[in-house]
């Protein structure tokens, strides 16, 4: 899995790609967790080149969501190929993680919250 | 022109007709004509037996905007019939600024009443140009007329009336009020200073007035000056001066830096929430992260039950950002809460759930209504605190089984391999959104012992509960899951095999393809096909030579989705294999080649393709231009 990261308006932008599976989300928490430390808590993850993602890749991103709920911060997805959205349809994690169509959609919902 | 006005004459003789279509033909055909005669015969139109005519010529009248029209229907402001006074008032006002010459040439009218209809019709007009005659009425000897005066200034809104309404303020005992308001509608900053030294009238219904005229003012610097009023001993002085304040800080984008003392407004503020006014639901949404207590709070669960669905999201947002000790006010409140108010606190309280409020809320978590325990065992699961899963479990035993469903999906959140084996017992709910919820709890789940169970499920006498396994163990997706799914290529159901390919195929690593090949001949025409697939997933281009033979298959779509696949390798050294179907019998099959040897690049099959442009079937016509072109392109 490959990752890059950039920050726009607050906001941690991280492209993903490849297979979301134990070890790629193991090292997806690491870097998230230097954000973390800098106390950074609005994060987004655009999944356009994630093919592929199993239970433990699942479990990586609901273990992101845990500490950025705590911390009372935001964590957004987007761009979710169809096979990765129906995991998260049948798992029912689609009602929890706030999921948008493409990540512009997504960034626009962080300049919206903070207006209101 | 001799023609026309005998033909209005007509009409008009015909508007005596004693017959009702008659009269209202010619009201219609006089609505044609654009002649002054046309125009009064309409006028006169007005003052029929008949609602109905009354009303046409009123439209057409409107519709016209003559300026004739209104000379007219000036003179019907002082008919005997109140209803025909009103009707001509109403078609002045849509005529509107055609109007506005004729009307302020009758401002001097002997009659009172018709001075004071006129002013009224210019205030809802709102046309600058009779702000000049409007000031002079202020000075009119009727004071009814002097105080519309002041009131259609304050509904046009122009600046330049501001000097005559001061000095009306000042020298019209009777009119003050009117004049204030008419400032205030005005709402120019340039009377500010004026404005405040009327805040020492006498007459409160004076200073309400001048508080909300420098409210409309919009100036941020006047709250300093209204401020103090917030404590004054008249509740009424009091809540005006909140209103001016709310309605500046609108005006500036909520720029209001500082907190208000607004625990003597909330039967107010929480009024206003009911009225829904906006701008006070606005601004005490936006108070509601610093402003609270018991008495805040009681109000805010009073309120809830009133508002509705799309206040209830701003409220949900808003009261989220309470502090956890107003949070915690909520919870002991929520018992006596409405059932409406129990889903409205609930939701808050997801955005802020924690293991702290997770465990008190588990108080609440077999409330009487099924909504409420629904909801509360979904966002139970996301509060990360596993000391609940016994709580959890009792719910996913409730009666209703949209509680089951909710309880399971928060298991999933919540459990460990190690004490997960109570979500399996989800899985034989006569519920099938409970069987799903399941389903999804253990795939987030997952690990070895999940993975163990649900292979045994593989073989379980229950068909359902073979497809419930074989999806959870394509989603779970690990390692360990492999194995299994590999011998499920060999399952006794066509269901559990198709499957189990499709998930192999999505996997893909740690895969044995050679264990796959029988699959290619298995009897159910879908599993072959996503024998197919999974091959080509797992072995790319390397996987032609196995399923090419398929192409030849006894069902028409596993020879469809084999050439596809074929096509999908994007190697032009296959398109040979596919240039034979080109001549196949079915025109779905010489489609699907077409355009497979175009995406392969094979200018080969160029010559061949084009043959096929000569037949009958639209769709192959359209797919040998499309090859054509892109062969050709590409050439």
């Amino acid at each position: 899995m490959g990752t890059n990261a950039k920050e726009e308006g607050g906001v941690v932008i991280i492209n993903l790609d490849g297979r979301l599976d134990l070890a790629s989300g193991t090292a997806l928490k690491e870097q998230i967790k230097g954000f973390f430390e800098q106390e950074k808590y609005s994060i987004h993850l655009n999944l356009s080149g994630v093919e592929f993602i199993n239970s433990s890749g699942l479990g990586s991103l609901v273990s992101i969501m845990k500490v950025v709920r705590l911390k009372k911060g935001r964590l957004t997805l987007s761009n979710l190929a169809s096979y990765v959205q129906e995991i998260f349809d049948i798992t029912q994690l689609s009602h929890i993680f706030e999921i948008y169509a493409i990540e512009e959609e997504a960034l626009n919902s962080y300049n919206t919250v903070s207006t209101s | 022109m001799t023609d026309g006005i005998e033909r209005i004459g007509e009409l008009l003789a015909q508007l005596q007709s004693p017959d009702f279509f008659e009269r209202e033909e010619a009201v219609k055909n006089l609505g044609a004509c654009d002649q002054d005669e046309a125009v009064a015969g309409l006028v006169t139109a007005l003052e029929d037996p008949d609602l109905g005519i009354r009303e046409l010529a009123a439209d057409i009248l409107a519709q016209m905007k003559s300026a004739i029209g209104a000379q007219l229907l000036i003179r019907f402001l002082g008919h005997e019939d109140i209803g025909t006074r009103n009707l001509a008032s109403e078609i002045l006002v849509k005529i509107g600024k055609t109007s506005v010459q004729p009307l302020v040439d009758n401002l001097v009218d002997d009659d009172y009443d018709i001075r004071k209809f006129i002013v009224d019709i210019l205030g809802l007009i709102k046309d600058e140009s009779a702000v000049g005659p409007l000031c002079e009425r202020l000075w009119d000897n009727n004071i009814n007329v002097a105080v519309s005066a002041a009131e259609a200034l304050g509904e046009i809104g122009s600046p330049e009336a501001i000097p005559d309404l001061v000095k009306a303020f000042e020298q019209i005992e009777d009119a003050r009020l009117q004049a204030i308001e008419a400032l205030g509608k005005i709402g120019d900053p340039d009377t500010l200073e004026q404005l405040y030294n009327f805040l020492e009238a006498d007459d409160p219904m004076i200073q309400y007035a001048v508080i909300e005229a420098i409210g409309h003012t919009g100036v941020m610097d006047s709250i300093e000056r209204l401020i103090p009023l917030l404590d004054h001993e008249d509740t009424t002085i009091a809540e005006v001066s909140l209103m001016a304040i709310i309605t500046i800080s609108e005006a500036n984008g909520r720029k209001l830096n500082q907190d208000l003392p607004l625990d003597r407004f909330v039967d107010y503020l929480f009024d206003g929430i009911k009225r829904k006014d906006k701008i006070i639901t606005d601004f005490t949404l936006s108070s509601l992260s610093h402003w609270y207590g018991n008495n805040v709070v009681e109000s805010v669960l009073d309120v809830l039950d009133s508002v509705d669905e799309e206040d209830s999201e701003r409220f949900i947002d808003a009261l989220s950002q309470m502090e956890a000790s107003a949070l915690d006010i909520m919870l002991q409140k929520f018992p006596q809460a409405s059932p409406k108010a129990k889903i409205i606190i609930i939701n808050i309280l997801q955005k802020n759930i924690d293991e702290d409020i997770a465990l008190k809320l588990v108080e609440f978590a077999f409330d009487e209504d099924p909504e409420v325990r629904a909801k509360i065992a979904w966002i139970l699961g996301m509060s990360g605190n596993d000391e609940i899963i016994p709580t959890l479990h009792k719910l996913a035993q409730d009666e209703v089984g949209h509680v089951r469903s909710a309880a399971f999906r928060s298991l999933g959140w919540l459990c460990s391999e190690q004490n997960a084996d109570f979500i399996f017992t989800g899985l034989d709910d006569p519920y099938p959104d409970v069987r799903e919820a399941a389903l999804g709890a253990l795939i987030i789940v997952g690990g070895t012992q999940v993975t163990a169970r649900l292979t045994a499920d593989l073989y379980h006498e229950s068909t359902e509960r073979q497809r419930l396994a074989v999806t959870a163990l394509g989603m779970i997706g690990e390692t360990e899951v492999v194995e299994p799914l590999q011998k499920a290529v060999n399952h006794p159901e066509a269901t559990i095999r198709k499957s189990a390919l499709n998930s192999l195929s999505k996997i893909n690593q740690d895969v044995n393809p050679d264990l796959l090949l029988v699959s290619l001949n298995d009897e159910n025409s879908g599993v072959r096909k996503a024998a197919v697939s999974a091959l080509m997933s797992i072995k790319g281009e390397a996987a032609v030579a196995d399923i090419r033979f398929l192409l030849d298959d006894g069902d028409i779509w596993v020879r469809y989705h084999t050439i596809n696949a074929i096509a999908e390798t994007g190697c032009e050294q296959f398109g040979e294999y596919l240039r034979p179907y080109l001549n196949d019998d079915q025109d779905v099959i010489k489609i699907a080649a077409t355009k497979a040897l175009a995406q392969l690049g094979c200018h080969e099959a160029l010559s061949d393709i084009r043959k096929l442009g000569q037949e009958k079937n639209e769709d192959l016509v359209q797919a040998v231009q499309e090859a054509v072109s892109l062969l050709e392109g590409a050439h």
